[in-house]
């Protein structure tokens, strides 16, 4: 039987929420090809609790790679480990979490190594006839297309919060497989000499998990500007995002960058405060499911984009706008 | 330190949304009126190209795949300080996939000869694949670095700054080696100066066909295993809800009230 492979990686405390994600997108996908198990490669050290726990949320079978040295992943190394397991099972279809690591290393690379069509970012699909068509954003949003990948075997990466994780149910049944390999065997020639952190510790929620995200643009005029918006973040539990004028002139970190060139974003809720709408910001934040734009100009292209628009100058809404959410929020 | 950098022409990302129009035949953006771009990420590429030679010596070569018109995206290279630029065009490099791009871009690399950096932007600004770099790292045998955004020392092995959710990390890598460029906040690209738009104008920038590279395309026309099968651009009928109110205060408080009425705080 063929089958569908989602690789996945976890540590011994969790499982990322992408890999979640890239489980239930494998079900999905076989499901609908019909007669295919959904599997998943697992990767990490002490990780045998997570392999079950991919089980319960939605793998048939787990091929488990645990070993001390994946405590820290190196791409390389993640790589052999892909090939070696993919020319073992030969599935038909393998897909990743587009990360940094998976989408933008291992993905690539096993497809060149393969000679696998390959898809990246895809927030869906669409099967007919067994065939798959990929769905994907292309020209930062303003377009969709389906792709075909011909090949053997096909790859594809399925962008963050594209698909929902399945929730767990702990009756289903299914083997964990420990492969027989030494990830030591693959020696990387790229390797990480030092890591360091600059970042405070950051209170709140990060921009991947935050259910609303306060960004600003080049309106705010200033990093002190942006104090404001972390005050607002703060009575709202929300994270901090920036457009690229607002990154580029050190306002906010490269990290929090929203956009087409940053972090892609679909959060519950979005507040835009003077940001013009440029395209390359939207391709960051057009997901978000409800946006909220405020911006003194009633000409600024946001006031098409968003859902709901105030027209005034940031320093006049936003003091009075915490007080009012700081009220809300005492009394319940 | 001999720094090759791969660029790609694109038409202008900053098109609104209203102007931009795509052929359902061909499935790629219409070009209009539109100004043509390095792509954002690949000009990110050129900068921390000049950088890196500005810090440890060495020269840039810059090129790319594309028609005549794609000279602008080499002279524009060439004016923020890239030493060197070639064209590859042929009519056979059109349409072809990533893998195709990846050996037409190896068969330049290795028709230039010696080289220790190629660097590629993490993803064009149009499909935003993200394949030909690895894809090309692949094609030359040669170790991949990904996302990295700097070079922080070229001697021997070179180290690479990587951006990371909390910091960053250097990578060390030997040479020759690929490495593909996402942006920070130490490589926002260079305006040229006028003076390096005049000196550009004069650097020849030989064009290399198929045949120059010796590569023979009929196999990645046939074997091409990435396709559109459709493209279309969805609606979107978003009418923005204005909130009212007499003074900043009140719309602040409207604003409030609507959000949790739609209860989304």
């Amino acid at each position: 039987m063929t089958s569908v492979l989602a690789f996945c990686t976890a540590t011994v405390t969790s499982i990322p929420r992408s890999a979640l994600e890239v489980v239930a997108a494998a079900r999905s996908l076989a499901q609908q090809l019909g007669g295919v198990s959904a599997q998943a490669l697992l990767l990490g050290a002490r990780v045998e609790q997570q392999a079950y726990a991919l089980i319960q949320h939605g793998a048939d079978e787990v091929f488990l790679v645990d070993h001390p040295s994946l405590a820290s992943l190196e791409d390389e190394v993640a790589l052999g480990v892909a090939e070696y397991v993919v020319r073992q099972m030969t599935p038909q279809v393998v897909l990743f979490p587009h990360d940094d690591l998976a989408g933008g290393h291992v993905a690539p690379r096993l497809a060149y190594r393969l000679k696998a069509g390959i898809v990246t970012d895809c927030t869906g699909f669409a099967v007919q006839d067994h065939e798959i068509r990929w769905l994907r954003p292309v020209y930062g949003g303003k377009a969709m297309a389906y792709f075909r990948a011909q090949g053997p075997i096909q790859v594809a990466t399925v962008r963050s919060r594209a698909f929902e994780p399945l929730p767990a149910d702990p009756s289903r049944r299914g083997e964990v497989r420990p492969v027989d390999i030494n990830p030591e065997t693959f020696l990387p020639t790229v390797r990480a000499v030092e890591r360091v952190e600059t970042a405070e510790v950051e209170e709140g929620p990060s921009l991947d998990r935050a259910e609303i995200i306060v960004s600003g643009g080049r309106g705010m005029g200033s990093a002190e500007g942006f104090q404001v918006l972390h005050d607002l973040a703060r009575v709202l539990g929300a994270a901090v995002g920036g457009s690229r004028p607002a990154a580029d002139m050190g306002w906010v970190p490269h990290s929090h960058l929203v956009g087409q060139t940053g972090k892609i974003v679909a959060p519950k809720l979005y507040i835009a405060v003077g940001i013009s709408g440029a395209t390359q910001h939207m391709a960051g934040a057009g997901s978000s499911k409800t946006i909220v734009a405020i911006n003194k100009d009633p000409d600024a292209p946001i006031f098409k984009l968003a859902h709901i628009g105030v027209v005034s100058e940031w320093e006049k809404v936003i003091p009075p706008l915490i007080q009012i959410f700081r009220e809300m929020r005492s009394q319940g | 330190m001999h720094i090759v950098v791969c660029i790609k022409q694109i038409i202008d990302p900053e098109v609104p949304f209203h102007l931009f129009r795509i052929d359902p035949v061909t499935k790629t953006q219409i070009r209009g009126s539109h100004p043509l771009v390095i792509s954002l990420y690949d000009e990110v590429a050129v900068e921390v190209a000049i950088q890196a030679k500005e810090k440890f010596g060495g020269r840039v070569t810059v090129i790319t795949i594309g028609t005549k018109e794609a000279v602008q995206a080499l002279h524009q290279a060439l004016a923020m300080g890239a030493d060197a630029a070639v064209l590859l065009s042929d009519p056979a490099f059109e349409g072809v996939d990533s893998f195709g791009k990846a050996r037409i871009l190896a068969a330049a690399l290795r028709k230039i000869g010696s080289f220790d950096l190629v660097l590629c932007g993490r993803q064009a600004g149009d499909v935003e694949m993200g394949l030909v770099g690895p894809f090309l790292a692949e094609e030359l045998g040669i170790p991949c670095a990904t996302l990295v955004s700097n070079v922080v020392s070229g001697n021997g092995k070179i180290r690479l700054k990587r951006p990371t959710e909390t910091g960053y990390e250097v990578l060390e890598a030997p040479l020759p080696c690929l490495a593909t460029i996402t942006n920070d906040e130490t490589n926002v690209p260079r305006y040229a100066s006028v003076k390096g738009i005049r000196a550009a104008m004069r650097v020849p920038i030989p064009t290399w066909s198929a045949a120059d590279l010796g590569l023979d395309l009929a196999r990645s026309q046939e074997e091409r295993r990435i396709e559109i099968d459709e493209m279309w651009i969805p609606q979107r009928e978003i009418r923005c809800e204005l909130i009212s109110g007499e003074s900043a205060e009140e719309r602040a408080r409207n604003l409030a009230l609507r959000l949790r009425e739609l209860g989304l705080i």
